[in-house]
């Protein structure tokens, strides 16, 4: 996953949560028992370890962890704040800090992992003063870790070679060259285990040749090994060289080695070990003596709590052997939406303004002269681009919410214990800011439901001749002037009976009125509120409350969801939203005396119908229009607007859609296409279903902005 | 005619209850018929001549519509037919008073005409009980009492109140 793009939010993110919790703990320092800040630090803790975990910073996320462990005892009343706890609490920040100048600067966090601080975290959590640790504590601490690094230490004896990897080591061994066992344990919790074993390879074999790896090469890079892989190299350097280079790689945890000695099948050496943070203190490390090596196995506490500023130091020295001549990260500034809002409004206003100057050009005859004509052109064009720019401004890639799916998508299949895989297109697909922040959620849920419900067992598929992985899919595309995200699979589809059944074991609907009903009414049941048809109820896609929620989210972005399914094949939801909340193209029109506005993206088209072809169906006016039976809706009396033309011979029909249906609605007459700003009726004028805005027109008058869906 | 405010108060009386004897408050007096209302100062964003208001559907008869004002959309009430009383006659002299609502933002009240602007001291205006009130009163919150004439002093945070 390539997560550089997110660095910059992540940074001023950061910065954001960092600035937080320095000023809430000073509060926290004078008012220990306040659980508006405790929470607020909670809080902050809790996003940043979430951002740091997310951006593969493990170290950040490690110390953060544990920061929110502190916070969430304090905020259970077990651990009082006091002033050491405060000290401690600074100390992380400063770490922190570190961690962020050091991604700023090369966007890699380096390899502190701050140990000491982390131990006094730990040691808070564990009822003991801060600057307190006892020795026996420690060692405690100190000896299940080495217990494992024994286990793990071991391994490279225990590699089966077969009789050619025998025969080069033997060779090896005649050319004076050394061999060595290494042992690498990659950081629980590591996304890119194969990536960072590949980076481990990679620095090992500058400096060695790996004759065997275990488990294989091609295993290590498909991912194919639990947290800790074994070598067997030749080299000329020494064994802690050959340690240091592949513990220089981030999120290993350890490196252990030895030489390997195929007469007596024992090390020669005693082990040596490093850690990938201290590889600066090296020579106290890989001191032979057993005692020694349980010490700096204890992680860091002895070696870098013994000498704070040797350790720092050795910090020091690596941020500047990693920074380039130039930060990687672009600056960037943030801006509240609510200032891009208002600075929307003015260029609308602006709009709404050059609209009015350019009518009263051409209407009044005053005496206008060419450069007159040639400013106003003038203004149009750089009014136009001001309203593009600003538009752009507000647009964000629709990325930044959908590159999370395929890790979700991962880990629901290890979850379902189905295999699937998704396939995403149209990322680059660019939608208003307000509309981005919100589409994550009903995504996440309709993949979620695909993953769950949508693809069968592989079992069944298997049964159906289908591939054995299911393939889920989530394309995104502009169309015209809406942006169209559809998100399917190939799994089972819709069963139509099975909703129906539980329609009415629900009480939705009564048998009678469900065999009336045709396959896509049923369908369109799945979005009423508390509707499940998982047999059994997951923690994936949770209880019947979704889909109801996906459609109410989608249709409050003033978009529409639809679904197509095909059983045994597989089923679509089709998401369509609008590019932008702000400015719409629309069809004026006039009802009446009243002008309104209806939105171009749910016309289909516009009709001339004589009157004489308007049929009567259940009393209800309709118009059959190239086959298909339109209901006609008159706009005057559903709006209240007092008729005063005489009844034409024929009738001027928007047809307008809402998902698949139709239906007409009859205007007194056409102005024509405009691009409108679309305003809020205010607070006040809360009821009216078919309004949803307004809008000013060119000469300062409101139109309102007809909601076709709530007519259909 | 623009009057800015700024502090956005809506209870005349909590205001007059926290100062002190002798304070005094502006109020834009407005004519509706026959009879004189006041509006505190305070709460009045802008007033503006009668224009055409666009007509919003479903809307109760004394909602009359929508109006653009600097590029806000602003629903405007008749105060008359808010009141019980007859339908407005535009006139020359009909005003729409734009007030500011805390909760719902601008909101216009179409008044026969705005007079003038009167001050008055804490001890010239009463308090009416909320009791034993017509509809129509129950926007009125307070009585002034201003060279011999009485004006009755709209309630704002009832007129808010009602719709919601």
């Amino acid at each position: 996953m390539d997560v550089s793009q997110y660095l910059e939010i992540f940074l001023d993110e950061t910065n954001e949560h960092l600035t937080n919790l320095n000023t809430r703990i000073l509060e926290l320092e004078t008012d220990p028992e306040n659980m508006d800040t405790i929470n607020e630090i909670f809080r902050a803790a809790h996003s940043l370890k979430g951002m740091a975990g997310t951006m593969g910073f493990k170290r950040m996320q490690n110390l953060t962890h544990d920061m929110e462990n502190v916070f969430s005892e304090v905020r259970n009343g077990v651990i009082k704040v006091n002033s050491e706890i405060i000290d401690v609490l600074f100390q992380c920040l400063d770490a922190l800090e570190g961690y962020k100048d050091n991604i700023q600067d090369s966007a890699d966090e380096g390899t502190n992992d701050n140990e000491p601080i982390i131990k006094m975290l730990n040691a808070i959590l564990n009822g003991e003063k801060a600057d307190d640790k006892k020795p026996a504590e420690k060692e405690a601490a100190a000896k299940p870790a080495a217990a494992q690094e024994d286990a793990a230490g071991d391994k490279w004896d225990h590699i089966p070679l077969d009789e050619t990897q025998v025969a080069v080591i033997k060779e090896a061994q005649n050319q004076n060259k050394k061999v060595y066992g290494l042992n690498v344990v990659v950081q629980e919790g590591c996304i890119l285990k194969a990536a960072r074993a590949f980076l481990v390879f990679k620095a090992v074999e500058e400096l060695a040749e790996i004759i065997v790896s275990n488990p294989s090469a091609q295993d290590v890079e498909d991912e194919k090994f639990d947290l800790d892989f074994t070598l067997i190299v030749l080299s000329d350097v020494e064994l802690n060289d050959v340690i240091k280079a592949a513990a220089s790689v981030s999120e290993i945890e350890t490196v252990t080695g030895g030489v390997i000695d195929l007469a007596n099948n024992t090390r020669l050496n005693p082990k040596a070990q490093s850690e990938a943070p201290e590889q600066k203190e090296e020579p106290k490390q890989a001191a032979p003596a057993p005692a020694a090596k349980e010490a700096s196995s204890a992680p860091a506490a002895s070696a870098s709590s013994a000498s704070e500023a040797p350790s720092s130091a050795a910090h020091k020295t690596e941020t500047k052997k990693q920074t380039p001549a130039k930060p990687v990260v672009n600056r960037t500034v943030r801006v509240d939406i609510e200032k891009l809002d208002s600075l929307m409004n003015l260029v609308s206003e602006l709009i709404i303004a050059k609209n009015s100057l350019v009518s009263a050009s051409s209407q009044e005859q005053i005496d206008v002269n060419s450069a007159f004509n040639e400013q106003i052109e003038y203004l149009e064009s750089v009014t136009t681009s001001l309203h593009e720019s600003v538009m752009k401004v507000r647009m964000v890639p629709i990325e930044s919410v959908v590159t999370k799916f395929p890790r979700m998508i991962r880990d629901l299949s290890k979850k379902l214990g189905k295999k699937m895989e998704l396939y995403m297109t149209g990322e680059e697909t660019e939608l208003d800011r307000t509309v981005v922040d919100q589409i994550g959620d009903p995504l996440m849920h309709l993949l979620r439901n695909s993953a769950d419900h949508g693809l069968e067992t592989a079992e069944v598929r298997a049964e159906r001749g289908k591939p054995a992985e299911g393939s889920i899919f989530l394309n995104a595309y502009q169309d015209g002037n809406t942006v169209v995200i559809e998100v399917g699979d190939d799994g089972n589809g819709i069963d139509v009976e099975a909703v129906k059944a539980k329609a009415i074991e629900r009480g939705i609907v009564t048998p009678e009125q469900a065999a009336g009903m045709s396959e896509k009414e049923i369908i369109n049941l799945l979005f009423l509120p508390s509707f499940s048809t998982a047999k059994q109820i997951t923690d994936v896609s949770g209880r019947g409350v979704g889909l109801d929620v996906v459609k109410s989210m989608i249709e409050s972005l003033s978009g529409d969801v639809e679904v197509k399914s095909k059983l045994g094949e597989g089923s679509t939801w089709t998401i369509r939203l609008p590019l932008t909340l702000a400015i719409i193209q629309a069809l004026m029109v006039v009802v009446g005396k009243e002008k309104y506005a209806i939105s171009l993206g749910s016309i289909q088209t516009l009709e001339d119908i004589p009157v004489s072809d308007v049929k009567l169906v259940q009393n209800k006016e309709v118009i059959n229009l190239r086959g298909n039976v339109i209901p006609l809706i008159r706009l005057d009396k559903v709006l209240g607007v007092e008729k005063d033309r005489s009844n034409d011979e024929n009738l001027i029909v928007v047809i307008v859609k809402k998902g698949d249906r139709l239906a007409g609605l009859v205007i007194d007459e056409l102005i024509g296409q405009q691009e409108i700003v679309i305003k809020s009726l205010g607070k006040y004028i809360k009821q009216c279903k078919f309004i949803s805005g307004a809008t000013i027109l060119g000469d300062g008058e409101i139109a309102l902005i007809l909601d076709t869906n709530a007519l259909i | 005619m623009e009057l800015s405010t700024v502090n956005n108060n809506q209870n005349v009386l909590e205001e007059e209850g926290k100062s002190n004897e002798g304070e005094t408050i502006q109020f834009i007096v407005v004519r509706l018929g026959e009879e004189q209302y006041g509006i505190n100062i305070r709460n009045i964003d802008n007033i503006v001549k009668m224009q055409h208001i666009t007509r919003v559907p479903k809307m109760p008869p004394y909602l009359k519509g929508v109006i653009n004002m600097r590029g806000e959309v602003i629903p405007v009430l008749s105060m008359r037919l808010k009141m019980g009383l007859e339908e407005d006659v535009i006139t020359k002299a009909t005003r729409i008073l734009v007030v500011r609502l805390e909760e719902e933002g601008n909101v216009g009240f179409i008044v026969d005409e705005v007079k003038e602007v009167v001050t008055l001291a804490d001890t010239d205006i009463e308090r009416i009980s909320r009791d034993n009130m017509s509809s129509r009163e129950s926007l009125i919150n307070a009585v002034g009492k201003h060279n011999g004439e009485l004006i009755s002093i709209f309630d704002l945070a009832a007129i808010s109140l009602e719709e919601n």
